[in-house]
């Protein structure tokens, strides 16, 4: 019988914070160790862009042996991300969940970087970046960054570039790591059927090897938001991007219910259910591609609105006229408001269906002082009128720009 | 419990206590044919874009918020020789929400709505907004595929294995060509010919009760439609002989910063007394998975690729590998490939890495059941061409009947019949 989720959580001596989540009727087990810790996290520059990257791929080498093969004796496949602000290794198993956690805890306990296989590595992920160079989508986010924050890692693709690689080394992988991989700066969460207090053990009983004095964390300050730009690709179709800088300060529980705020906010505007997506469309400025995302993650919040379009400037000056809190004001009511959250309800639910779901928004959370269990009354809390104030304070005409990419 | 409504209508219910959605999905299904390929996607998109009662894609849109954000998804598939036209709506469970018990109904009926209750401008067209605006979209996404390289050069192989069967020419999404002939008038009278014609399959998963999921069913507008009989679906297989005598390759050049290979290997249908899953076990130690020969030997060991893999599909018997490559070491990566296969073929594997593709089989059978599609595609399968499905125990016969011989059988029996690279210039 499905039932509402349970939790067992907790902060261990050591510093790590364990989450164990069972989930009746589910074949596997699902364990994830998330670092908050990504690819902005560069010391304003001082590091190479990629660097984060570059770790979570190379985390998986140890002395004679690589990490996904013991993953894979013990009956697991395992795999791992990077994001702006986080890196992330999981693993997915049918059976010894405590010896892949032990896995797991070898994984991010134990770095073994070397000269050689530093160098091996480069060739691969160079691949990687070459690949995503030739995805629009990738290349028009990155870009519509670099206009919202102006020199920013953030503007920077999450696994670097040809050039940034070659001043990744052994050395700054290790130091970087000493830096940003310690207990009191993870989450592991565990989704399935397992026994907490073995889990407690064994998480318990590991310890990093060689953690270092921390360095105060780097001062960001923003610099002015780019005034918008283009450029061309051989591509087939047009992509714009319209971007929307939040500067928020707010505490780290707000900036979660401050980003359901602003999704809410975009549906109504310009969601498939608003009056500007049909009249967009019909004015054929956009297709079904069409999507906007809302990003609130430590020092960074914003909105990317995009999509393939035939009339940048037409699809630019749209934006720029209807997403503002006069319009807000006059479309949103009661009625429309409450079928929002519903939605946003029904997504939290779907999103229970799924062992990976679950640990992924859990961990991301907890950085954020949230309790994933506790996101329903979140969500409830939101009223009609705190939509409305942070329109008003958030969606106004000096913090947008824009970037296109057009076919050459 | 499975039902049959009518000749080749049937109605299968899979009541499944753990997940927190339930899922509807309704199959329509008849031979692929060139001509309907590209009609039957923008017939998806225009039947999901509004309905009678629900006449803007906005109104149809705050109706699947009402119902706590309920999915609706209408698309085209290939599946075997057939084209499947699927209509599905997922929806949270009502047992975790607090209000709002009438769930399974009031989907039921936004589905009915979709498949049943289109956006008409007259008795022989659809609404002249939706029409216009899913072809736009559609003639748009069609664009789009140039830019996307990996389809680009999946598309590319397809085309070559399928040089001489004019019917899986056409990409499942259709093409521009087609799509510009294509009128509201047509579009619709094939809209009446699917509803009267096609084999359909009922599928529903979730925490529901057979009995009154029937009941509900059956009084719903779908029973009245759906009890007339369907024309039988006859099973053909591809046939690629003429590719063994003669394989095909294709080379493309564009300006991108990386190249793509597409291999396809044919492998030999093999006797039953060699286990089914040999070649799936082949596979993975080809390039099935990150300790696969082509993960280890290209991409970790000699770094020439970020992503090379190889897949197998049964019903096909094909094994295709894929990788993104500098245009520079294409050949080089090419040869390191072949020396993959031969390294299987001359029986050099391990017996660490069969009992490793034995593992990975089970486990991914195994943790393909916790998601709510597996349910639905086993059900349509077990509907359409049940001899592809193996019961848990004929799993476990299949997996402990597999030895190496087989393996390297499966290897010693693979002809790559097509080739097809997309040179970043």
């Amino acid at each position: 019988m499905a039932e509402k989720l349970e939790k067992y959580s907790k902060k261990l001596k050591n510093g790590y914070e364990i989450e164990v989540v069972p989930l009746p009727g589910y074949n596997q087990v699902y364990g994830l160790a998330m670092t908050d810790f990504g690819s902005v996290n560069t010391r304003n520059g001082e590091l190479p862009a990629g660097i984060a990257h570059f770790i979570e791929h190379k985390l998986f080498a140890k002395p004679g042996y690589d990490v996904s093969e013991k993953f894979a004796e013990y009956g697991a496949n395992s795999n791992a991300y990077t994001s702006y602000t986080k890196t992330a290794y999981l693993f997915q198993t049918l059976e010894n969940p405590y010896d892949n956690l032990k896995v797991l805890l070898d994984l991010i306990q134990n770095p073994h970087f070397t000269e050689e296989n530093v160098a091996s590595e480069r060739g691969i992920i160079d691949q990687e970046i070459q690949m995503y160079l030739d995805m629009p989508e990738w290349v028009l986010e990155q870009r519509i960054l670099g206009q919202l924050y102006p020199n920013d890692p953030i503007s920077q693709d999450i696994a670097g570039s040809s050039e940034s690689l070659q001043q990744i080394n052994k050395d700054n992988l290790l130091e970087t790591y000493r830096q940003n991989y310690r207990p009191s700066n993870m989450d592991l969460v565990i989704v399935g059927d397992v026994d907490f207090e073995k889990i407690e053990n064994i998480v318990e009983n590991s310890d990093f090897h060689g953690v270092t004095d921390i360095l105060p964390p780097a001062k960001q300050i923003f610099e002015p938001i780019g005034a918008g730009g283009h450029e061309t690709m051989e591509i087939t179709q047009g992509r714009s991007a319209y971007g929307i800088r939040i500067d928020a300060d707010v505490s780290m529980p707000e900036l979660v219910k401050l980003q359901f705020e602003l999704n809410m906010i975009m549906e109504i505007l310009i969601g498939e259910a608003s009056d500007n997506y049909e009249k967009m469309t019909n004015l054929n400025i956009i297709d079904d591609s069409f999507s906007y995302n809302v990003v609130a993650e430590n020092n960074y919040c914003f909105i990317i609105v995009s999509g393939s379009t035939n009339y940048p400037e037409k699809f630019q000056e749209y934006l720029r006229k209807h997403l503002s809190f006069n319009e807000l004001k006059d479309v949103l009511d009661e009625k429309r408001f409450e079928r929002i959250k519903r939605d946003a309800i029904g997504s939290y639910l779907f999103a229970q269906n799924s062992p990976d779901a679950i640990a992924n928004q859990m961990a991301e959370l907890y950085f954020y002082d949230v309790d994933y269990l506790q996101l329903i009354k979140l969500i409830d809390s939101i009223s009609y009128d705190d939509v409305l104030r942070v329109a008003e304070q958030f969606i106004t005409d000096d913090n947008c720009t824009y970037y296109n990419i057009l076919p050459k | 419990m499975r039902k049959s409504i009518a000749n080749n209508v049937a109605l299968n219910i899979k009541p499944i206590k753990k997940f927190r959605t339930i899922k509807i999905q309704i199959d329509f299904l008849r031979p692929l044919s060139k001509e309907e390929t590209t009609t039957r996607r923008l017939l998806a998109n225009v039947l999901s874009n509004s309905t009678k009662h629900y006449p803007t894609f906005k109104a149809l849109n705050d109706r699947e918020m009402e119902l706590y954000g309920s999915e609706i998804s209408v698309y085209t598939r290939n599946l075997l020789n057939f084209n499947d036209l699927a209509f599905s709506v997922e929806f949270a469970d009502p047992k975790f929400l607090l209000h709002d018990p009438n769930q399974l109904a009031e989907n039921l009926n936004l589905l009915g709505e979709i498949v049943l209750q289109p956006n008409l401008k007259n008795d022989s067209e659809f609404d002249d907004t939706a029409f216009d605006t899913e072809k736009r979209n559609l003639m748009s996404n069609l664009a789009s595929v140039g830019d996307n390289q990996d389809l680009v050069s999946i598309l590319g192989l397809t085309s070559l294995l399928y040089r001489d069967n004019p019917d899986r020419q056409i990409p499942i999404f259709g093409s521009i060509e087609q799509l510009k002939q294509l009128n509201n008038t047509d579009l619709y009278k094939h809209y009446q010919d699917v509803i009267k014609s096609d084999a359909v399959v009922v599928n529903v998963v979730g925490d529901v009760d057979e009995d009154e999921f029937t009941k509900v069913f059956m009084d719903s507008m779908f029973a009245q439609v759906l009890k007339n009989n369907r024309q039988n679906l006859s099973i053909e297989f591809e046939n690629f002989d003429k590719l063994l005598e003669s394989p095909a390759s294709k080379e493309d050049h564009k300006h991108l910063n990386q190249s793509r290979l597409a291999m396809a290997y044919l492998t030999k249908k093999l006797d039953t007394s060699y286990s089914r899953l040999a070649p799936q076990a082949m596979n993975l130690i080809l390039g099935g998975d990150d300790q696969s020969q082509l993960f280890l030997q290209v991409r970790e060991k000699n770094s020439l690729a970020y992503s090379v893999s190889s897949s197998y599909q049964p019903i096909s018997h094909l094994v295709t590998i894929q990788a993104g490559l500098d245009a520079k070491t294409i050949e080089q990566a090419t040869d390191l490939i072949s020396k993959q296969i031969d390294f299987i073929k001359n029986d050099k594997f391990t017996d660490d890495q069969i009992v490793h593709a034995q593992k990975v089989l089970d486990t991914r059978r195994e943790i393909s059941s916790d998601s709510i599609q597996h349910y639905i595609m086993r059900s349509i399968w077990e509907t359409v061409y049940s001899k592809s499905l193996l019961t848990d125990d004929q799993f476990k016969v299949e997996l402990d009947k597999m030895d190496r011989k087989q393996i390297v059988a499966v290897a010693q029996n693979m002809s790559e019949i097509a080739q097809y690279r997309l040179i970043g210039d």
